[in-house]
């Protein structure tokens, strides 16, 4: 059971099975509510974490209407649900409206108040404040849906609003960086239209979107002394405007056709991104002590990335116990634009400097599967993919009349075989052990997968009253070359168990553990020297614990208890410092690991007044603690009371 | 022999069957007998009602291997969108078929005849996802802001366009064929001129955890210098030019704390329209 926050209540209210009001059956209930919030500590690490504030809301509601012959009028099917109207930081509304064989009507419209101070690491703050406001909606409409010619209509539109801080570098690439004052503006329309043709057991299903993408967030900033109080490098005003508009046509196509012992799907898809730019900024500020430096930077230019990916996939069933799947894979992605980068600069000369670029992917696959059910308990998988991925990229300029031309090319092999046996030695236990290893000749980047394994478990039991699954998993990583080394090695050992002795009382216990282990070879720059052969070295040690109780009292109240309890205990370290092993720099010593503390405990008494009505009330506790830094701590008394009724 | 002649010995079953998806191919009235009510399911009945009763004498899901589930509701269901790559899809391959996540009668949630709330069902067995859920920074699925098929297609997804078209399985597209963050994350959708390549190449989790992290913005580092040099560190045969990705230059003391902080001066990490540096 997931331990969601204490409010809205879980407990039902009314009848199970609704009432009948002419030819419809009316299942309904609302929560309406007071939550409260107080924080001690650190606010900002309670909003980006939490976020729940004091006032009225519409906790939930929830609302069906169903023709009971199939045949209603206008439509056969209603559903409502809401989630946190009112002011909480996560809304969420559906509705569902269905006519049998007619139509099919799915809208969904969801909020997030988004909080982000800028935190950067533990107890650090960054620049990059975020305070948006960020809603979506997302609209699909259905045309004769059971018939063999369906008909798809779809709208979602999403918008980000509210203030937000950046940073800049400005005048000298040793100069100075500013915090300045951003205004958020985003938004993004898609409009979808599609198509499905049932004809002779085959299958054609296609739709054609149109997304538009809208930014004009603008930037600016007064007298600003920077980060660096001993750069002389200072900002008198600053402003940004920055227009972008994307545009992303798509088509996808869709083949389906099943017979006895084979069935065929093929999918062919294109997306043609596209976004054209301008960018006018302007700088007045101190490039020097005494040398007023007024600079202008204007970009303007157009970007594409056309995405082509398609795929098809053959399924045999040569028997009932045996499936084997075939899917070949080719993506092809063409990333290309051009810009027009000029300085205008009081100080040094104007620059002028055309940038053209292109980074192309192309990606073909092809993986063969092979599910074999042995005996009634015993059953296996295997599979093998080869992947072929080939890089291209060509960076080309022209500087002072001059042009720079700088191509290449690299091609990414990879296979990787996988493997599974389940075993159901009696009904009730379910056991699956599988793994996959793979191995990459030219990865992109030295953390991404190169010589891998993944081995992993997964037992589940359910018996009445018992439910108890456990897993573990194990994935290394080697992608160490010469002169560098990478390796990561991921453990998960997970543990979750149910018990519902009796209709008034259920028990739900799980734990978790969550460890990372990551050494890395970096090089880099400090103090006039050049550092190599360190090392970047990540611990990550993290138990999760949930624990929740749920009590029936005699029908007369329902008593809802639930503790989540989160520690990273790092590497076991006292201090942040460390044993000096990895980097001989303090700053990489102190984070190699994070070791913190996040737990929430919760309780919720609802008590049934009528048949129709219940009331609640509820209270939540959340506690956060960093180990070695405590600006960012904080504890937080929240909770609600609320009423719950079905009319 | 008609669903009319089941509801006599199963009534429960019947009373609400109206509210169940399935009513309307009753409903139509224009559906072949075995596409629609009980029998479309569970098979002719006449033996079953001669036995008066028994999971022996008809289809009983409880009794059936995780294959025949499957390839008895693909029946009406395998030619979609959502469901084309189910018979490849992870949990296929686990024996996890339709009724480990659906219940066709008994069905607490109004709609996919859920066995049970979507996040209770997935943390049912990803008890790992749900711890990840539980950190301090995450996307919003406990709070009910989002739930798990905003990302995952539970049936199965096509190959994905990033990473070696491998892995994940799981993972939905968006826009036909992208990555399924940029649903919502559509400022860092780009297209860029000046790409950020691990982005589009490896995908967002080269540096993100998408479901929870004790690092701000879900990063897989508490700290940035070290998520950045780990790539940026110049060694041979890695990056586009294969003679490895740019290196901090000798401007950048990582000794000072001003350094430290790559994205106060490289803002543009997901991909920049001005700068090859992503500084604007």
């Amino acid at each position: 059971m997931a331990q969601q926050p204490i409010a809205p209540t879980n407990e039902p209210v009314g009848s199970t099975h609704g009432d009948n009001v002419s030819d419809y059956n009316i299942v309904n209930s609302f929560e309406t509510g007071y939550r409260f919030a107080t924080v001690g500590g650190s606010i900002d690490q309670y909003r980006a974490t939490v976020n729940y504030d004091d006032g009225v809301r519409l906790l939930s509601s929830f609302l069906t209407v169903n023709s009971k012959d199939g045949h209603g009028k206008y439509f056969d099917e209603i559903v409502l649900t809401t989630l946190g109207l009112g002011n909480d930081p996560y809304q969420n509304a559906t509705l569902r409206i269905q006519k049998n064989r007619l139509y099919r009507l799915d809208m969904q419209w969801r909020l997030n108040d988004y909080f982000n101070p800028g935190l950067r690491t533990g107890g650090q703050m960054g620049q990059h404040l975020l305070d948006t406001s960020y809603t979506m909606q997302d609209d699909d409409f259905t045309l004769f849906p059971q018939s063999n010619v369906r008909f798809f209509l779809g709208y979602s539109r999403a918008n980000q609003n509210g203030p937000a801080l950046s940073s800049i570098q400005l005048f000298s690439t040793q100069g100075n960086q500013f915090p300045i004052f951003q205004n958020v503006r985003r938004v993004y329309n898609e409009y979808r239209l599609g198509n499905e043709v049932r004809y002779r057991g085959i299958r054609f299903n296609w739709m054609h979107g149109w997304w538009d993408f809208k930014e004009d967030s603008g930037f600016s900033s007064g007298l600003n002394a920077g980060n660096n109080p001993q750069s002389p490098v200072t900002l008198t005003n600053f402003t940004r405007i920055e227009p972008i508009h994307g545009t992303s046509p798509y088509w996808r196509g869709n083949l389906f056709a099943e017979r006895k012992h084979f069935a065929v799907n093929g999918r062919i898809t294109y997306n043609a991104g596209q976004r054209a730019f301008a960018l006018n900024e302007n700088a007045v500020g101190n490039a020097a002590i005494g040398f007023m430096t007024a600079q202008q930077i204007l970009t303007e230019g157009n970007a594409s990335r056309p995405i082509t990916a398609g795929n098809l996939l053959l399924s045999l069933f040569p028997s009932s116990k045996l499936t084997i799947t075939n899917e070949t894979t080719v993506n092809n992605i063409r990333i290309d634009g051009n810009s027009v980068y000029s300085v205008f600069n009081n100080a040094t000369e104007t620059l002028n400097y055309l940038a053209f670029e292109f980074l192309g992917v192309r990606t073909i696959a092809n993986e063969t599967t092979l599910n074999y059910q042995l005996r009634p308990w015993l059953s296996m998988f295997g599979g093998y993919q080869y992947s072929d991925r080939q890089i291209r990229s060509n960076e080309a300029s022209i500087f002072d009349g001059n042009v720079f031309v700088s191509p290449s090319q690299q091609t990414n092999i990879l296979h990787e075989g996988q493997f599974g046996v389940r075993v159901r030695p009696m009904k009730p236990l379910s056991i699956l052990l599988d793994g996959s290893i793979g191995r990459a000749n030219r990865p992109l980047t030295p953390i991404a997968e190169r010589n891998y394994q993944i081995l992993g478990a997964r037992v589940h039991y359910k018996v009445k009253p018992f439910v108890l699954s456990a897993s573990t998993r194990e994935v290394y990583n080697v992608n160490s070359v010469t002169l560098s080394s990478y390796a990561s090695h991921a453990r998960t050992h997970s543990v979750n168990g149910t018990w519902t002795p009796r209709e008034w009382f259920s028990l739900d216990a799980g734990y978790t553990k969550l460890h990372l282990n990551t050494a890395g070879g970096i090089d880099f720059f400090a103090m006039g020297q050049f550092l190599t052969g360190q090392q970047s070295l990540y611990i990550s040690n993290l138990h999760v614990g949930t624990l929740t109780a749920h009590f029936d009292l005699h029908k007369r109240a329902d008593f809802f208890i639930g503790y989540s309890h989160t520690q990273d205990t790092g590497d076991g370290r006292a201090t942040a410092a460390g044993p000096g092993i990895g980097s001989t720099l303090p700053a990489f010593q102190a984070a190699q690991t994070f070791p913190v503390r996040y737990l929430s405990p919760m309780a919720r008494l609802s008590i049934p007044i009528t048949e129709k009505v219940r009331w609640n009330v509820g209270y939540q506790y959340y506690g956060y603690n960093e180990l070695f830094l405590n600006g960012e701590n904080f504890r937080a008394n929240t909770g609600y009371t609320s009423m719950l009724w079905s009319f | 022999m008609g669903s009319n002649v089941c509801r006599a010995c199963h009534p429960d079953i019947w009373a609400y069957f109206y509210k169940n998806p399935h009513f309307k191919s009753i409903a139509s009235g224009k559906e072949p007998p075995d596409h629609t009510g009980c029998e479309g399911c569970h098979g002719p009945g006449l033996e079953h009602i001669r036995a008066g009763g028994g999971k022996a004498t008809i289809i009983a899901f409880s009794e059936l291997a995780p294959n025949n589930i499957l390839n008895a509701c693909l029946r009406c269901h395998a030619e979609s969108v959502s469901r084309a790559n189910i018979r490849r899809s992870s949990h296929t391959l686990s024996d996890v078929v339709c009724t480990n996540c659906h219940s066709i009668h008994k069905s607490p949630v109004p709609k996919f005849l859920l066995a049970a709330r979507q996040i209770d069902l997935c943390y049912g067995c990803h008890n790992d996802v749900r711890a990840q859920f539980s950190l301090t920074f995450k996307h919003r699925v406990n709070e009910g802001f989002m739930v798990c098929t905003d990302c995952h297609n539970p049936h199965g997804a096509p190959p994905p366009t990033w990473r070696m078209a491998a892995r994940p399985r799981m993972v939905d597209q968006v826009f036909a064929n992208e990555e399924a963050c940029l649903k919502c994350h559509a400022e860092k959708r780009g297209p860029f001129l000046y790409e950020h390549e691990p982005v589009r190449v490896d995908g967002c989790e080269t540096c993100h955890y998408p479901h929870g992290s004790t690092n701000s913005r879900l990063l897989r580092r508490p700290v940035v210098f070290t998520l950045c040099l780990e790539c940026h560190n110049g060694v041979d045969s890695f990056g586009r030019h294969n003679n490895g990705i740019l290196t901090v230059t000798p401007t950048h003391n990582l000794a000072s704390p001003i350094y430290q902080n790559c994205t106060t001066c490289h803002v543009r990490v997901h991909g920049s329209n001005a700068d090859a540096l992503f500084m604007r």
